[in-house]
């Protein structure tokens, strides 16, 4: 069994390490463009409001915190299965938001969760800027 | 559902001469139904966290259903083993062929498309179950993801031709093809029907299947060492008491 870990984490990081890694800030930009596009009075993501959008239920079952926990430097647990979730903020976990394609994807089906559509640029803005600012 | 073999024959039974045989057991019927229900189940469930245990349920239930069948297909009755339809490539063709001409060719199990179909769908679910697994167990990171998406795709396409297929062939052989999935009837020579319908494994797969159903519960949280609902409950501490919703 451990030697089946053992040989797993080996995969792990040598899937980790072929992924690009790009710094999480990079995010940001196109985001905001965006957000601007939706939106001409956009004025910046802020961090207070992501971490509100973070704990909040949206008037749904679950709120960002019920799987990833209201301090996301903490690792989380998943509402539904239980399963084990890495702390979310980078500050705790520095592998996250270094892959725009797994941000994203795991944007579509979380937002999907929460708030039940996808989550506008200024949203994922909001949140990015609130992870990043936890440390 | 009907138990006794109409097979057994007068003795003036020919050869050449067809009659209403029982051609699928049981634990076939059962496995069929359970594993088209589990994999519909567990695809349209797919994209949401909220029913992530309901898919990883129908999942694993699809991948044992796949386990079963591979034993049944060496130690099931007669057309339920793959000796049964172990075709080729040529007959394939020659199968897909005669579905062309005036007289298509007639198979009392499984015919050589269909049975192709039977591979794909055991192989490539065998694929499924297996990333699946890793997935969720976090074995090996997320290139699974993308091998779990594809094979499940492709299951998704062979299932729509199998369908396709089920229904060309009951028009052409104007045989009800699904009712002999459901009461594992069919057209054949007496000296073809199988002896008996295997009740008891058939139960026993069904009752095994149904019973991890019930259990999920019991079992997801054994898998993480303590009631989901608490785990929740705990978390959310720092809101409202707002967990007023119970889930399932």
């Amino acid at each position: 069994m451990t030697r089946i870990r053992v040989l797993a984490g080996l995969l792990a990081a040598m899937l980790a390490g072929t992924a690009m890694a790009a710094p999480p800030a990079t995010l940001l930009p196109p985001l905001e463009s965006q957000a601007r596009q939706d939106d001409p009075a956009f004025a910046g993501f802020s961090a207070e409001r992501g971490g509100r959008f973070f704990a909040d239920k949206h008037g749904g079952k679950w709120s960002c915190a019920s799987c990833h926990t209201p301090d996301p430097r903490n690792d989380g647990r998943h509402a539904a299965t239980g399963r084990p979730i890495a702390a979310l903020a980078p500050s705790a976990n520095p592998q996250r938001l270094t892959d725009p394609a797994k941000v994203d994807k795991w944007f579509r089906r979380n937002c999907r969760d929460v708030v039940a559509r996808e989550c506008s640029a200024a949203e994922k803005g909001d949140v990015i800027t609130y992870l990043l600012s936890l440390q | 559902m009907s138990a006794i073999p109409s097979s057994k024959p007068q003795s003036s039974s020919s050869p050449g001469q067809t009659m209403r045989i029982l051609v699928w057991d049981v634990p076939t019927r059962v496995f069929h139904w359970l594993l088209a229900l589990s994999f519909a189940g567990a695809y349209i469930t797919a994209e949401s966290e909220s029913w992530a245990l309901t898919h990883a349920t129908l999942g694993y239930t699809f991948a044992g259903l796949i386990l079963f069948r591979l034993v049944w297909g060496v130690v099931g009755t007669r057309h339920a083993r793959f000796s049964d339809f172990a075709f080729g490539p040529r007959s394939v063709m020659r199968y897909l062929r005669s579905l062309l001409s005036s007289k298509p060719e007639h198979h009392v199990g499984h015919n050589p498309a269909g049975s192709w179909a039977i591979y794909a769908i055991l192989l490539g679910g065998l694929a499924i179950g297996l990333s699946g697994y890793a997935l969720y167990n976090d074995i090996g990171g997320e290139a699974f993801e993308e091998v779990h998406e594809f094979f499940g795709n492709a299951v998704l396409l062979v299932v729509i031709v199998h369908i396709l297929g089920v229904v060309v062939s009951s028009l052409l052989h104007r045989e009800n093809l699904p009712r002999s999935m459901v009461d594992g009837y069919k057209q054949g020579e007496s000296a073809q029907a199988i002896r008996g319908p295997r009740w008891i494994v058939g139960a026993a797969l069904a009752a095994a299947v149904f019973g991890f159903w019930l259990n999920v519960n019991g079992v997801r949280d054994t898998l993480v060492g303590a009631p989901v609902e608490q785990l929740a409950d705990a978390q959310s501490t720092g809101q409202a008491g707002d967990h007023d919703e119970d889930d399932d």
